[in-house]
């Protein structure tokens, strides 16, 4: 599903070029879930940006679903974003001014949804992580747990292929860290979403059926 | 469906940020409110007598006349006798004269003294679209002793305006049949009447020896205004071959009704012109206003764009693309357009009456008519996208990944917003210097020692008084204390218009002539004036008898000025006594008088006349001591009473004669000062709102520097050096602008104050000290921030 060929990605520093990432070859099939561990600074959260087309590389290619994107253009890419990947933040990023429902519909707004189906979906999703009593409330009257609830189905409302998250618990306590890897699981397992996560947690890598370890811009294993 | 988000979210936006959308929306407001008085001004200024059905055939006949190598003057007025020989030109189709003469209106124990009040010939309500409520157009006027009138004055005179066939008496001499009533003129026609009497009621025989009327036209369907011209030019020979001499200049000129109000040269109009060089100033200041304020918004949008990344980044995420996103932020600058034009309609309405006071005008926000709804929709579409476009663009461009890695976006778009910032203070402190210039200007106007001292010195109406009349109530004026003296003069001593021509001078060649302005006068005229003689002597009874004579027989004493004089290549000393003759009139020099402006100080002070000659006095001149003002008022009344029982007693002061001839510089002054105001205040909200971002930004620093030490002063300093900074640079590139218009404008007055280095000192510390003050409201919350909370916030 996600092909990665020789990806560099690199800044320029003096005369020279500070590698972020070099030369990762990372194949990543339909149906995995995915964990990339490693220290701070190695690259894994660019690893996802570029994975997410958030980010270009800088040399290499990108294979998604067997088509290349790497230099894809924007309204391509944003397609890519609409229809097949979804995101869930570290800091959860939902939109302040939007109450939890508009939150979870804003996708399907970007995607034409018809107004019907779009409220159906979005009813689905909110009483399937029953969030029904919340729909009406805004984000800072939300915990921290609930929020990345609502960054998870915002991310799955609009039926993805694949689950890009950037440390999802990384703000959250064990409690609520626990339940949102519960929900990730059982997303992968019963709706055949592909997941890849970063993370820093031993604990939380053990919900994925793989590890990737990633230091100083290279896979170790 | 999206427009339904994003409505959303532009008003929970709002909601937010209280200061920014106050600021956003007042100064937005402020700026629609000034914008829509200013168009509503202006459009009345270039609306001017446009209205007529006819407007583009209707002309008046302007007389150029100078004497060989000197000056040619231009008046609107012109003989009562070149309309009847026009009759017969096939390139018109209607002629009518209009003689403004402000008379006394009585119906039964109604009387009062009316200024607007004219006589016309039949065609004149055919010819001008003033439309009658009642009487036919092409009737009204086609008999002697005929009057129409406005609604008012019928309303005020009869209480009604069914009332054709009823009667007025005028100057308590003959009665008017009214045979109809006109609606009122509206604000922007240079003709504004009362009452139009029938021409034929002066009873006057057609004459060139005197230019009193107004000649309009209207051409014919197929002719032009340079056919007509040229007939003019050939009239001009056949009528007054023998008045123009070689090298005279003397021609009748038409000139464009529409055109009269802002671009006549002529003088004695019925109204004074309006100066298009203001209506371009006005112009400019009501661009700008807007632009100004759209400058906030655009400003703090884009200051605000750190704040705004994330959520951009996270809707780019989600699938956006760059032109939903565009049209967001054009959503959101819809928004408060709205809510702005909203508040600037009704500030514009509410503000309205004090605006006409200001402008000296009678302008109305009609409702009515669908001109003002499609103003205001462009008015609407303009500033939101003046105001929106950029920021939506400049917005919509971020990259998802740089906000969404979590990195604090560097405050982006610094140095066009900087850029726009020093636009903002240029307009406010080229506003500043020009308020200032233009207040010293009539400051110096007004203190000015004019030669001539008009202060103190009461001006009744001489229309109603015979000679013998008026030497009798100046008797009785001058038993009563208080009054220092009494004279009069034909017109106002502050504003002299009559032309005439001296010849026949001793010790010059015989055809030798020269124009001069002059003015018949009271024997006191002088000492109650207070100019001063450099030369000759004062005039005494027996000059006065000399003047008395019949009229061959009479001798004429002349008062020349110094300028007068000059022009001549005399002094004063040998002056005196010479012979001359000024249009018929024989006699000789009796004295020389100091200079002393009986104009605008806008030209430099021309040789004139006074002369005492008792035929007619428009002006009683009254010089009182200034104290027990209200006595010395009540005791002419009653003196006035006395002589001239039936016509209303109406009196005013020397010095709102002076004032009057610079009632558009007033007015100017007021509504610069009153606009840069404005101005100033909404470029200081946007500084407010650029220095309240900056110092949030700029929290988590202040509190690092508090913490090792920094005083709170220190911190202000800091916080503000940049905005100082940013006034000082928009000081040096407003000046020079400044100072090229408002030399300009100074040059368009002969005397005029200096224009020193001191007035842009003054600007820029006003300025400076505005912006300071406005900044520090920031910052100096800033400083005094505990550092422990900001920094306990990261």
């Amino acid at each position: 599903m996600i092909q990665l060929q020789k990806i560099s990605r690199h800044y320029p520093v003096g005369f020279g070029k500070n590698y972020i990432l070099k030369d990762i070859d990372l194949t990543i099939n339909e149906g995995e879930f995915v964990s990339i561990m490693g220290p701070s600074g190695s690259g894994k959260s660019t690893l996802l940006h570029i994975m997410g087309l958030l980010e270009e590389p800088s040399e290499g290619q990108y294979l998604f679903e067997g088509e290349r994107v790497d230099r894809m253009n924007e309204k391509k890419r944003t397609q890519l974003h609409r229809g097949s990947i979804g995101f869930v933040f570290q800091a959860y990023h939902l939109i302040d001014e939007l109450t939890v429902y508009e939150n979870i519909e804003t996708p399907l707004l970007y995607k034409n949804i018809p107004a019907s189906e779009r409220k159906s979906r979005v009813a689905d999703v909110l009483d399937r992580f029953n969030m029904v009593a919340k729909k009406d409330l805004f984000p800072n009257q939300l915990s921290g747990g609930q929020q990345q609830l609502v960054g998870i189905a915002r991310a799955i409302v609009a039926e993805p292929r694949v689950i890009l998250a950037d440390e999802p618990t990384g703000n959250l306590h064990s409690d609520q860290a626990k339940v949102i890897m519960q929900l990730f699981k059982h997303l992968n397992e019963q709706d055949k979403i592909t997941i890849v996560q970063v993370t820093h947690s031993d604990l939380n890598a053990t919900y994925g059926n793989r590890i990737i370890q990633i230091r100083d811009g290279h896979i170790q294993s | 469906m999206m427009w339904r988000n994003y409505l959303k979210t532009a008003v929970r936006n709002l909601m937010k940020r209280k200061l920014y959308s106050v600021i956003n929306i007042t100064g937005l407001a402020a700026g629609i409110a000034c914008f829509i008085l200013l168009a509503l001004y202006l459009r009345n200024e270039w609306t001017y007598d446009n209205f007529h059905a006819h407007a583009a055939e209707l002309y008046r006949i302007r007389l150029d006349y100078g004497e060989k190598d000197q000056e040619v003057t231009h008046t609107a007025l012109t003989p009562n006798g070149l309309a009847p020989v026009m009759k017969d030109f096939p390139e018109l189709k209607y002629i009518s004269r209009v003689y403004p003469s402000s008379s006394t209106v009585a119906n039964g124990d109604k009387v009062m003294n009316e200024k607007r009040f004219i006589y016309a010939d039949p065609a004149f309500f055919n010819m001008f679209s003033f439309p009658l409520i009642a009487g036919n157009a092409a009737t009204v006027l086609n008999g002697p002793n005929m009057i129409v009138l406005s609604e008012t004055m019928a309303r005020k005179y009869f209480g009604s305006t069914d009332i054709v066939g009823k009667f007025l008496k005028i100057n308590n001499k003959k009665e008017y049949q009214v045979t109809g009533v006109a609606a009122d003129a509206p604000a922007n026609t240079h003709l504004k009447f009362d009452f139009v009497a029938s021409y034929a009621s002066l009873g006057r025989q057609a004459n060139w020896n005197s230019a009193n009327d107004y000649t309009y036209v209207q051409l014919a369907s197929n002719a032009t205004a340079t056919a007509l011209q040229g007939r003019l030019a050939n009239l001009v020979k056949e009528q007054m071959g023998s008045a123009a001499r070689s090298g005279a200049t003397l021609a009748f000129v038409p000139e464009s009704v529409p055109g009269i109000h802002l671009h006549s040269i002529a003088g004695n109009s019925t109204e004074r012109g309006g100066d298009i060089r203001y209506n371009y100033i006005l112009t400019i200041i009501a661009a700008l206003l807007l632009l100004i304020a759209c400058i906030n918004f655009m400003n703090l949008a884009t200051a605000r764009s750190a704040e705004r990344g994330r959520e951009i980044g996270v809707r780019k995420a989600l699938g956006a693309i760059r032109g939903q996103l565009f049209w967001q932020f054009i959503a959101e600058s819809t928004l408060i357009t709205f809510c702005a034009m909203a508040l600037g309609v009704i500030l514009a309405i509410a503000l309205l009456p004090a605006f006409n006071n200001l402008a000296g005008a009678s302008l109305k926000l009609g409702t009515g008519s669908y001109h003002i709804y499609l103003w205001l929709t462009g008015i609407f579409l303009c500033t939101t996208l003046l105001a929106g476009t950029y920021p939506a663009l400049f917005l919509s461009g971020f990259r998802p990944v740089q906000v969404l890695k979590g990195r604090v976006m560097p405050a982006s778009g610094g140095s066009i917003r900087k850029s726009l910032v020093v636009f903002q203070f240029a307009a406010s402190v080229f506003f500043i210097i020009c308020t200032l210039v233009v207040g010293n200007q009539l400051k110096y106007i007004q203190h000015k020692k004019i030669g001539l001292d008009r202060s103190q010195v009461l001006v009744l109406s001489g229309e109603n008084f015979t000679p013998q009349m008026l030497e009798a109530f100046k008797g009785r004026l001058l038993q009563q204390p208080g009054i220092k003296q009494v004279s009069a003069s034909y017109d106002s001593p502050v504003s002299v218009e009559g032309g005439y021509s001296i010849a026949g001078l001793e010790g010059k060649p015989a055809d030798y002539s020269m124009n001069i302005t002059a003015i018949p006068v009271e024997k006191d005229y002088l000492q109650t004036m207070g100019i001063s003689l450099l030369s000759g002597a004062s005039l005494t009874d027996a000059d006065i008898q000399d003047v008395l004579k019949e009229d061959k027989d009479r001798v004429y004493h002349f008062f020349l000025n110094e300028t007068a004089v000059k022009q001549l290549g005399w002094t004063p000393e040998a002056a005196v006594g010479k012979r001359m003759v000024m249009n018929g009139r024989a006699g000789t020099v009796k004295g020389v008088m100091k200079d002393f402006h009986f104009t605008s100080m806008k030209s430099k002070i021309q040789p004139i006349i006074v002369f005492p000659e008792y035929e007619w006095f428009g002006e009683v001149l009254i010089k009182t001591s200034g104290d027990n003002q209200q006595q010395v008022i009540a005791g002419i009344e009653k003196a006035w009473k006395e002589y001239l029982p039936a016509v209303p007693f109406e009196y005013h002061f020397m010095n709102d004669d002076f004032n009057s001839l610079y009632k558009s510089e007033f007015r100017t002054g007021t509504i610069l000062s009153t606009f840069s105001i404005v101005i100033i205040l909404v470029s200081c909200l946007g500084l407010l709102g650029l220095a309240a971002f900056t110092a949030e930004q700029r929290t988590r620093e202040v509190g690092i520097r508090k913490v090792l030490g920094a005083s709170a002063a220190s911190v202000v300093a800091l916080l503000s050096k940049d905005f100082i900074k940013l006034v000082l640079v928009a000081l040096c590139i407003a000046s020079p602008f400044a100072w090229y218009v408002m030399h300009q404008w100074l040059e368009s007055f002969a005397y005029h104050a200096s224009l020193g280095a001191g007035t842009f000192l003054l600007a820029g510390c006003i300025a400076i000290v505005i912006a300071l003050l406005t900044v520090s409201l920031q910052s100096v919350k800033a400083a005094l921030m505990n550092p422990v909370k900001s920094l306990r916030s990261e």
